[in-house]
């Protein structure tokens, strides 16, 4: 087996008390990116700091002030969730049991049960509630909602938003755009081991290709249409002219005012779009 | 021992315990089988007439030595080769099973996620494995004295408890060899092939090779001759004995740490 370059030259910065998005396939380096931030990988080059610490030579002082939900998710299966919390729970010290019992109602989680003997959604609600225990400083949150009902994917929203509220820093890896797109002020979106675009949501969806259709009370003019830079794939049908806009709208409006138009619609573009947009040409 | 430490230390021991417990019933089993035997070996002469018959190399070989009494008795039938080997695959399998194939199975990241050493938490695992080794020990020991006074094969206690040490130090030599290669790579099979193949190979050069005028020398290799070279079912053992057990253990122990912290951890 050869080496993997998994990620490369990756320059992220995270704000404290932001909720930061990090988007990319299955592959893309996500899990990666985030093992080195904990201290579980070891960069070949580089460094991964958080709160001015090195993740390598004070990973023991980061890790303190961080909580850590895992992509692939493997628990000790002999132990009940009640077991595990309370012992990770020990492990850092200074855990409010009735916080935890809180959490586990707001999860619908019984701890009680052996994990062996928990579902997949389940077992990532015993992630989770160890993650919003604590308090830390920073959530870095891998694939989070993997498994996990519509319902509780909405409650961990809703606990994301209250720690932010708190004063918490959430890095949110997922390749579940619409959890993003609902919970990110800022996203990074990762491509084969490589930062491809960083921005706001908005920046972000202003990248992002947008459907327009136009209906003209006379023809269209089809030869100044065609000829606007940004129109992907024109087609005019009679009065009704669509295309595809991969940039700015202004020389297209330049252009219906210059005419009579009787109706038009622009659809706006999601961070799914602007997602497969940089995606393009990536099975 | 902090709360920490302790913690690191109860997950384990918890994940050890039946496996302990099936050990030292199956070593207990053994011990107690084997000694339901001896009132029909005691004072025959026939058995030592025919193990006398045998090619000199083939007794000491298979530690026929003295097969009549009480020492010849145990030694080969439990203390020159199974009940050592037995410990020492305990402690291998045990310690591979609770670093390198928890780390591989991915369920040790929630633990090195932690603000906790990488150190501690195979510190951790390493105690626990040791305390089950002790608890495995202790009741071959128990179940030794008492069927000794049950059959009455008398044997001064202090050679049983010196003989049952050192080979529960054997054992934990092995397993302190899982652990330097499980530091290494979390690699079960690895650990498992070295592990094993370490105190197999130990067992040959320590049995086989003083059939050999040429390789006789040579047994002094094998930890099995530090260990059981003094003859200590019959003699008082040497403090070195002990010491040169317990140091490498300890020295691979160390190994494995540090090299814990130079590494990946694998994700499972």
């Amino acid at each position: 087996m050869g080496k993997v370059e998994a990620v490369r030259g990756i320059d992220l910065e995270v704000q404290q008390g932001e909720v930061f998005g990090f988007l990319g396939p299955n592959g893309s380096g996500k899990s990666t990116t985030i093992r080195c931030l904990l201290g579980l990988l070891r960069p070949t080059a580089g460094r991964v700091s958080a709160f001015g610490l090195d993740s390598t030579r004070d990973g023991v002082a980061m890790r303190r002030r961080l909580a850590y939900v895992p992509g692939e998710l493997r628990l000790p299966d002999r132990l009940s969730g009640m077991e595990l919390v309370t012992s990770i729970g020990r492990l850092r010290g200074g855990f409010d049991p009735s916080r935890r019992d809180q959490l586990a109602e707001r999860l619908r989680l019984d701890l009680h049960r052996h994990l062996r003997d928990l579902s997949t959604g389940n077992r990532r609600k015993v992630a989770l509630l160890l993650a919003f225990l604590f308090d830390a400083e920073l959530l870095v949150l891998d694939e989070p909602t993997n498994g996990l009902d519509p319902l509780m994917q909405h409650e961990f929203l809703g606990l994301v938003r209250e720690a932010r509220a708190a004063g918490a820093t959430v890095f949110l890896s997922s390749h579940v755009l619409s959890e993003v797109q609902r919970a990110a002020d800022r996203v990074a979106v990762l491509r084969a081991g490589r930062v491809v675009a960083q921005g706001t949501v908005a920046e972000l969806r202003g990248r992002a290709r947008q459907l327009v259709e136009v209906w003209f009370a006379d023809d269209p003019p089809v030869l100044e249409l065609k000829a606007l830079s940004d129109v992907v794939d024109p087609v005019v049908d009679d009065h009704r002219f669509t295309a595809t806009l991969s940039g700015s709208i202004q020389p297209l409006l330049g252009l219906l005012a210059r005419h009579q138009v009787s109706a038009m619609l622009v659809e706006e573009p999601d961070l799914e779009e602007a997602f497969l947009d940089l995606y393009g040409g990536v099975a | 021992m902090n709360a920490s430490m302790l913690e690191l230390v109860a997950v384990p021991l918890r994940a050890v315990r039946r496996a302990a417990f099936w050990w030292a019933a199956g070593l207990a089993g053994l011990v107690a089988m084997t000694m339901a035997v001896w009132p029909a070996f005691q004072g025959s002469s026939g058995i030592s007439q025919a193990i006398d018959q045998l090619p000199a190399g083939v007794v000491q070989a298979f530690g026929l030595q003295g097969f009549g009494t009480p020492a010849g008795f145990l030694r080969g039938n439990l203390y020159d080769f199974f009940v050592p080997l037995l410990l020492a695959v305990a402690a291998v399998t045990l310690a591979s099973g609770q670093i390198a194939s928890e780390e591989a199975g991915g369920r040790l990241e929630l633990y090195y996620a932690q603000p906790v050493d990488r150190r501690a938490v195979l510190m951790g695992r390493v105690i626990a494995v040791l305390v089950a080794l002790t608890v495995i020990s202790v009741v071959l020991l128990i179940v030794q004295l008492a069927s000794d006074a049950a059959v009455d094969l008398r044997i001064d206690t202090a050679y049983v408890l010196s003989t049952i040490v050192l080979s529960a130090l054997l054992g934990a030599l092995h397993g302190s060899l899982a652990v330097a290669i499980a530091g290494l790579r979390a690699r079960p099979s690895l650990v498992l092939s070295v592990g094993l193949g370490a105190a197999f190979a130990g067992l040959i050069v320590s049995s086989l090779f003083p059939l050999s005028s040429v390789l006789a020398p040579w047994r002094h290799l094998s930890p099995w001759d530090w260990a059981f070279g003094g003859n200590p079912l019959e003699q008082a053992t040497e403090a070195w004995r002990y010491i040169a057990l317990a140091v490498p253990a300890v020295v691979l122990t160390g190994i494995g740490m540090a090299c814990v912290t130079r590494r990946d951890i694998a994700s499972g």
